[in-house]
């Protein structure tokens, strides 16, 4: 039993300067990046679902290649897209080592390194955000979906056109519906920043292993499980009591 | 065509205001239009009566282009809507037509106020002082301007419906189009939603009226129109089509309506 305490919670190394800074640092880095790949991805994912839904003759143009989108970023691991983007960018950046060709796309974008970030965390900002994008514009879809199809009568009886309607009508209605399901997704995401480390950022995880690693002791993983959790768990019930607002809403009789 | 109808002042085109010809709509499989010849003059209230599934609400619908007609005409003030090479139709049509809606469909997350000056502020592009003006003007006239600021979810059936007339009015629209305006209302509010329908009518709106509600039919319908089957069957001024009705499907329907 103290060897199984010991092992997770051995506050002496949970606690220690520079272990204890270090998964802080890497906690900081996690939050950091969810929330920027976490407003990159609302936006994201708002324009897909609103590309989906395209009205008109020619708008499988648009429609298919966005929901052949969608279904490809679902069903690809977001392991696999960080992997698949992270490396490849900067490769495509650079000069060909060996036939001497030049770069494909610009350096900004293959290395980027804005807001004094490094070309990691863009990295991941952006495979997450082409993965969660693809996820929440499945939840505006029910959204935009679930707004009754007389408020886009009523608009378009006004004059609006279509575009007009989805702005001023559809999606602010659309956003409210799906607020607690977006946060949902957006704990998922939170959690999954933590597969950066594959690409050798040192976040909460990584800074956990690299302890374990020396310590042969988890406690330091441990803490990053508890700060998780200390995050996570008020936010999903920030989410059931949201859910439970609008559920007494609906049964007040109104939309 | 009634006397008074005639007898209203026009001012300048004097065409009809609608007139349809042929009007055929379908969804899938059915044909819920089925040839289907108007005529609105300026000024006229006209109210459509039916069974359910007759096709007075699609007729709206084709009207005002939500719905538009797979084969025939529609004219409106002279202008023919349905034309394929008539570039400008959505906005033609919507700018002259106000529609009010079965299940009211204000917006929800707007108050009374916003609902009716939402439209002409982004659509017009009027200054938000004016429509806020106007949009003030028009809840008192439909008796609502003690509640502009209350969102539709704290306003009564009778309330909401008034507010959809406002917002539509808003738009300053030559012809209003009304579907089964009171079919949602508790009964005790249908009438505070009729008696602003027959003030719009007195002030000489042209108003298309799809309704269950024989009684107002009966006093302010310049022109009662029968409708089964997709087509119309029959039509004159509400004492002799109300009363006196000539086709088989028109006895039977109004023996079914009159007689509870």
């Amino acid at each position: 039993m103290d060897r199984i305490l010991e092992q997770y919670f051995d506050f002496g190394v949970m606690f220690d300067p520079s272990n204890f800074d270090k998964v802080i640092d890497g906690f900081v880095f996690t939050i950091k990046l969810s929330i920027v790949a976490g407003i990159a991805s609302l936006i994201w994912g708002l324009i897909l679902a609103i590309l989906r839904q395209t009205p008109g003759r020619l708008s499988w143009i648009v429609r298919v290649p966005t929901v052949a989108y969608i279904d490809v970023l679902r069903g690809v691991p977001a392991l696999l897209t960080i992997l698949l983007v992270s490396t490849s960018l900067g490769a495509l950046a650079a000069t060909d080592p060996l036939t001497g060709e030049g770069s494909v796309i610009p350096r900004w974008l293959g290395v980027p390194e804005w807001f004094g970030q490094p070309s990691p965390f863009w990295y991941g900002v952006f495979a997450i955000t082409l993965t969660y994008g693809a996820y929440m514009a499945e939840v505006y879809r029910a959204g935009i979906e679930a707004v009754p199809g007389g408020q886009m009568e009523a608009a378009r009886s006004l004059g609006m056109s279509y575009g007009k309607a989805m702005r001023f009508v559809i999606v602010p209605q659309a956003i409210r519906k799906v607020i607690p399901p977006l946060l949902n997704d957006y704990i998922a995401l939170m959690k999954d920043t933590t597969l950066v480390s594959v690409i050798g950022l040192i976040e909460v995880v990584q800074a956990g292993r690299d302890i374990q690693s020396v310590e042969f002791n988890s406690s330091s993983l441990m803490l990053g499980a508890i700060l998780f959790v200390l995050v996570t768990i008020p936010l999903a019930r920030v989410v059931d009591w949201m859910i439970t607002r609008q559920q007494a809403q609906y049964q007040r009789g109104s939309a | 065509m009634s006397a008074e109808a005639e007898e209203r002042p026009g001012n300048g085109y004097t065409g009809p205001m609608i007139k349809l010809e042929g009007v055929e709509k379908r969804f899938g499989d059915l044909k819920v239009l089925n040839g289907v010849d108007l005529e609105i003059r300026k000024g006229e209230v006209v109210c459509v009566i039916g069974p359910s599934g007759s096709g007075k609400s699609t007729l709206l619908r084709c009207i005002n282009l939500l719905a538009p007609p797979e084969a025939g005409q529609i004219s409106l003030e002279g202008t023919e809507i349905t034309s394929k090479d008539f570039d400008e139709g959505l906005d033609f049509v919507r700018r002259r037509v106000g529609m009010v809606f079965q299940q009211f469909n204000l917006f929800p997350h707007k108050n009374a106020l916003e609902n009716v000056t939402m439209a002409p502020q982004r659509v017009l592009g009027r200054s938000a002082e004016e429509c806020r003006a106007r949009g003030e003007e028009l809840l008192e006239r439909v008796g609502i301007s003690d509640k502009i600021g209350e969102y539709p979810e704290r306003l009564s059936g009778g309330q909401q419906q008034r507010v959809a007339i406002a917002r539509a009015l808003a738009m300053d629209p030559h012809v209003m189009l009304f579907d089964e305006v009171t079919s949602a209302l508790d009964p005790e509010l249908v009438k505070e939603v009729l008696d602003v329908m027959r003030e719009l009518a007195d002030e000489g709106m042209t108003m298309i009226v799809v309704t269950h509600e024989m009684g107002f039919a009966r006093d302010v319908a310049d022109r009662v129109v029968f409708m089964d089957e997709g087509v119309v069957v029959e039509q004159g001024p509400p004492v002799e089509v109300l009363e006196n009705p000539q086709g088989e499907r028109t006895k039977r329907f109004l023996g079914l309506v009159l007689e509870h």
